[in-house]
């Protein structure tokens, strides 16, 4: 389908200094059998202006690092995209992102750059990720004409999967949130659903190491054992 | 501005929107509540969040020095101590939201001496030491902080207090007052030459430290103070006839009888003067001395006692007591510690008996046998607050049992009707009947000392409830050489007998503070009340109890809760730290508690030792339970003691 997709679409139209940029952004790595404490992971939560995986825009990013098992308050990002064409529509009272803030973002094709080297080589982690992949590789091959082909784990998958006596089924990032009774401030955009997404995730990594999971390669391979047993039909 | 600033400005406003949430949230807790806001933006901009599962250990002496400073964003952390001999480890500390560790590690740039763990799933703010130092040397509320630990804590908790009691004063006793209203007397004045020798003679006979020297128009020209006088005589002046001119300091400083009494403490500071003349439209009208400046304070107290020690009937005694209660509530705004307030009461209280022990032998005619009066329990201890039971008794000396039946049927009478006095000046009747009226109570030397010896032989239930109470005897009035030789009968026996320290120590890990290993409080719920904890029994009890056995058990004479603590120091009976840390924490709980009791009675409530940790701020139940903890700790040092 990505090569249907990159086929179809023209190149967007990059300045030769956003070009460049574009050409200097590092080569996604694989996750490894190094320490799972040693692993920098690049935890991201979008608000966009609905949930059509089509049609649907990418209004804002935001990004907290995990690195040496601690969240960095140094490493943190967080843009609002200039969509010039948006319509007021209902979603607005969920990401809360009015019309002036939208047109006061930035101009998206910087604020993905500025993003992608956030990112680096470093794999990412969201709270039901599969939307956020999907929705950020529409964004980064529109605006960039990039393909975004990072590692990508669900934390709403690995939740379960290293804490199975917490026996929530479907659980959202509420759930999760009270079941270890976090205490987050208001949640009314993009970074901060981030950044309690990385605080569930200190948890977990915790948990893993509890239970002797001691590199990402591990964490990845587990996610797809217990992701497998789950879709197989029962006997 | 370029369109990329303009990006860059937009992405970094939200930014600090995460930035800001945390910034938030450290705002609600001390010293961050202090700082500004660049300052705490950057240390929040520098920290490291970090998760620590329940009974992962953050720090250890193990780990060398300490290379970071923490904040707790939500959990608990506890410090172990492992304890001597001993597999298990002590908690010595506990710290939740808010809280910081660890400041004397990072301060001294070594390990920490407890290891830091996490009681429960725990975040952690982390700051680097570089960090750390910046912030030390850029902001002065953390600096403060950092410096005096907890000690600063306690000093916000003493300035709330005061700040509260002040509330409830208004102007009257504050630091407001006019001048005008202080400086009652005419200032002596003389003319510039007077000789030395007369303005002294003014000065003494008027029995005033100074005297202003005008001009016609009553203009103040200089002052001579005491000072002056000194420097007269150091320097070997022998003609006191020269006139008072050429030793005066010219042109004193001078304020409006309009300035407030604060005015004129700052004035003194400042100068290093102890006199301020006041001047009004250029003419002296008053003087106003360091010393009327303090008797705002201290009048009272001088005052109360000698009206106590001449009341010439029991109802004026009656009286007075509501007195005490004012004078309390001025002491509290004042700053006076819990210490200095029990020992007043205990002091006025004592006035009172005396009084009405005088008052009912005029009334009733001396019974011609000499006695002492004695009081146990909490008076004898003198730790005595406003609200108070009498457990008192008499002492005198026979020859045999049948002097002693004989003149306990005239002492008895006697002591009942004292019992009743003192019950109408507020020493509400005992309850459990430990007074003097009591036959079993007026007791001879030798009927005493056989009863203490009992005591200590057969340790029953009974017996030991009753060496809590009576082995805190103390005269209150008449001779004491005989409570004297009681207590040094009951120190030698007990030094020699062990089982009975044993029991004693038994007896005071009874009431166990109400702190959990793992929680905050443990409470209690009465019907549908709301949970609450006792500050006497659960709080102070265990001191008590435990000081009380230590110093019968080494020699000590004192009665006295915090000096048995100084004096168990000072024969290394227990270590000097924990000694200092005892005292601090029995005297906050002690203090909490007279607050409460204050409240009350302004309040018209019912007075109860039961207090609602919730109805605290913040910083008081955070010290509450540190003050518990501390209670926990002496428990279990008596614990491993006496191998219970």
């Amino acid at each position: 389908m990505s090569l249907f997709d990159w086929l179809r679409t023209k190149k967007p139209g990059l300045d030769a200094a956003q070009q460049r940029r574009l050409e200097q952004l590092p080569k996604p790595a694989v996750l490894g059998d190094n320490a799972l404490r040693s692993q920098r992971w690049v935890v991201v939560d979008l608000e966009t202006s609905g949930l059509n995986l089509n049609r649907d825009q990418v209004l804002s990013i935001g990004a907290v690092v995990i690195e040496d098992g601690a969240v960095d308050f140094a490493q943190m990002f967080e843009r609002t995209l200039h969509r010039a064409e948006t319509k007021l529509s209902p979603s607005v009272l969920i990401h809360g992102l009015g019309p002036s803030a939208i047109a006061a973002g930035s101009n998206p094709v910087e604020a993905l750059l500025d993003f992608m080297a956030f990112v680096g080589d470093s794999p990412l982690l969201a709270f039901h990720a599969p939307f956020d992949q999907h929705m950020l590789y529409r964004a980064l091959k529109d605006s960039l004409g990039y393909r975004l082909a990072h590692p990508f784990l669900d934390v709403a998958d690995i939740a379960p999967l290293l804490c199975p006596e917490a026996n929530i089924r479907e659980a959202g990032l509420d759930d999760w949130i009270s079941h270890f009774k976090l205490q987050v401030g208001e949640r009314h955009h993009a970074s901060a659903d981030a950044l309690a997404t990385a605080e569930l995730m200190l948890i977990l990594l915790s948990r893993a190491r509890q239970q002797h999971i001691d590199s990402p390669q591990a964490l990845q391979e587990r996610l797809r054992q217990w992701k497998r047993r789950k879709q197989a039909p029962g006997f | 501005m370029s369109k990329a600033d303009a990006f860059t400005q937009a992405g970094k406003t939200a930014v600090l929107q995460n930035i800001h949430g945390t910034l938030q949230f450290l705002q609600r807790f001390p010293p961050f509540n202090l700082m500004e806001n660049a300052h705490l933006a950057f240390l929040v901009e520098q920290c490291q969040l970090r998760f620590y599962g329940q009974g992962d250990s953050i720090l250890k002496p193990s780990g060398g020095p300490v290379e970071h400073f923490y904040i707790v964003k939500q959990g608990r952390v506890v410090g172990e101590r492992p304890l001597l001999n001993q597999d298990a480890a002590e908690t010595t500390f506990e710290i939740t939201t808010g809280e910081c560790f660890p400041l004397a590690a990072l301060l001294g740039e070594r390990a920490t001496r407890t290891e830091h763990k996490a009681a429960e799933d725990t975040f952690c703010l982390q700051l680097n030491k570089p960090a750390f130092i910046k912030l030390f040397a850029l902001s002065s509320p953390f600096r403060d902080f950092a410096l005096r630990g907890v000690s600063s804590l306690l000093d916000q908790v003493n300035q709330q207090v005061q700040q509260k009691a002040v509330e409830t004063l208004g102007t009257q006793y504050s630091l407001n007052t006019r001048l005008g209203e202080l400086a009652m007397r005419h200032p002596v004045t003389c003319s510039p030459s007077t000789p030395l020798r007369e303005a002294v003679r003014l000065m003494h006979e008027q029995q005033v430290g100074s005297i202003v020297i005008v001009d016609e128009h009553k203009a103040p020209l200089g002052i001579f103070t005491l000072r002056d006088l000194r420097q007269v005589v150091a320097d070997g002046t022998s003609d006191f006839n020269q006139a008072i001119e050429g030793h005066m300091t010219q042109a004193p400083f001078y304020l409006s009888p309009d300035h407030s009494a604060f005015d004129a403490a700052i004035a003194m500071t400042e100068r290093h003067i102890a006199h301020v003349c006041l001047v009004k439209d250029q003419r002296l009208c008053g003087v106003v001395s360091e010393r009327d400046l303090f008797s705002l304070q201290r009048v009272d107290l001088v005052h109360l006692a000698r009206t106590i020690r001449n009341a010439p009937r029991v109802e004026n005694l009656v009286a007075i007591r509501g007195e005490i209660g004012q004078l309390v509530e001025r002491m509290l705004a004042h700053g006076a510690s819990s210490t200095q307030i029990t020992h007043i009461i205990t002091l006025l209280n004592d006035h009172t008996v005396c009084r009405v022990i005088e008052l009912t032998l005029a009334d009733k005619g001396d019974p011609g046998v000499p006695f002492s009066w004695l009081c146990f329990g909490s008076e004898g201890r003198r730790e005595q607050t406003l609200f108070t039971d009498q457990d008192n008794g008499i002492l005198f000396d026979a020859k045999d049992a049948a002097e002693a039946d004989e003149i306990r049927r005239r002492l008895l009478p006697l002591a009942q009707q004292i019992n009743q006095s003192l019950a109408l000046c507020g020493f509400s009747l005992c309850k459990g009947n430990i007074m003097a009226g009591n036959p079993e109570l007026c007791l001879s030397r030798a009927e005493w000392a056989r009863r203490f010896g009992a005591f200590i032989r057969e340790a029953t239930p009974e017996n030991l409830l009753g060496s809590s109470i009576y082995f805190d005897l103390r005269v209150v009035w008449g001779d004491e050489q005989g409570c004297e030789q009681l207590r040094q009968g009951i120190l030698d026996q007990v030094a020699d007998n062990r089982l009975f320290q044993r029991m004693l120590a038994e007896n005071a890990l009874r009431q166990r503070p109400p702190v959990g290993r793992w929680r905050d409080f443990v409470l209690t719920r009465k019907g549908g009340e709301k949970a609450t904890l006792d500050l006497k029994v659960q709080g102070l009890t265990p001191f008590v109890d435990g000081a009380r056995l230590l110093a019968l058990a080494n020699g000590i004479h004192a009665n006295n809760t915090l000096e048995r603590l100084r004096q168990l120091v000072d024969k290394e009976v227990i270590e000097r730290l924990d000694g200092a840390a005892y005292e601090e924490a029995y005297h906050f709980i002690q203090q909490t508690r007279m607050q409460q009791h204050q409240l009350q009675t302004r309040e018209n409530q019912p007075y109860s030792n039961r207090i609602d940790p919730d109805s605290l701020n913040h910083l008081d139940r955070r010290i509450l339970r540190e003050s518990l903890r501390q209670a926990q700790r002496l428990q279990s040092s008596l614990t491993f003691r006496y191998q219970l």
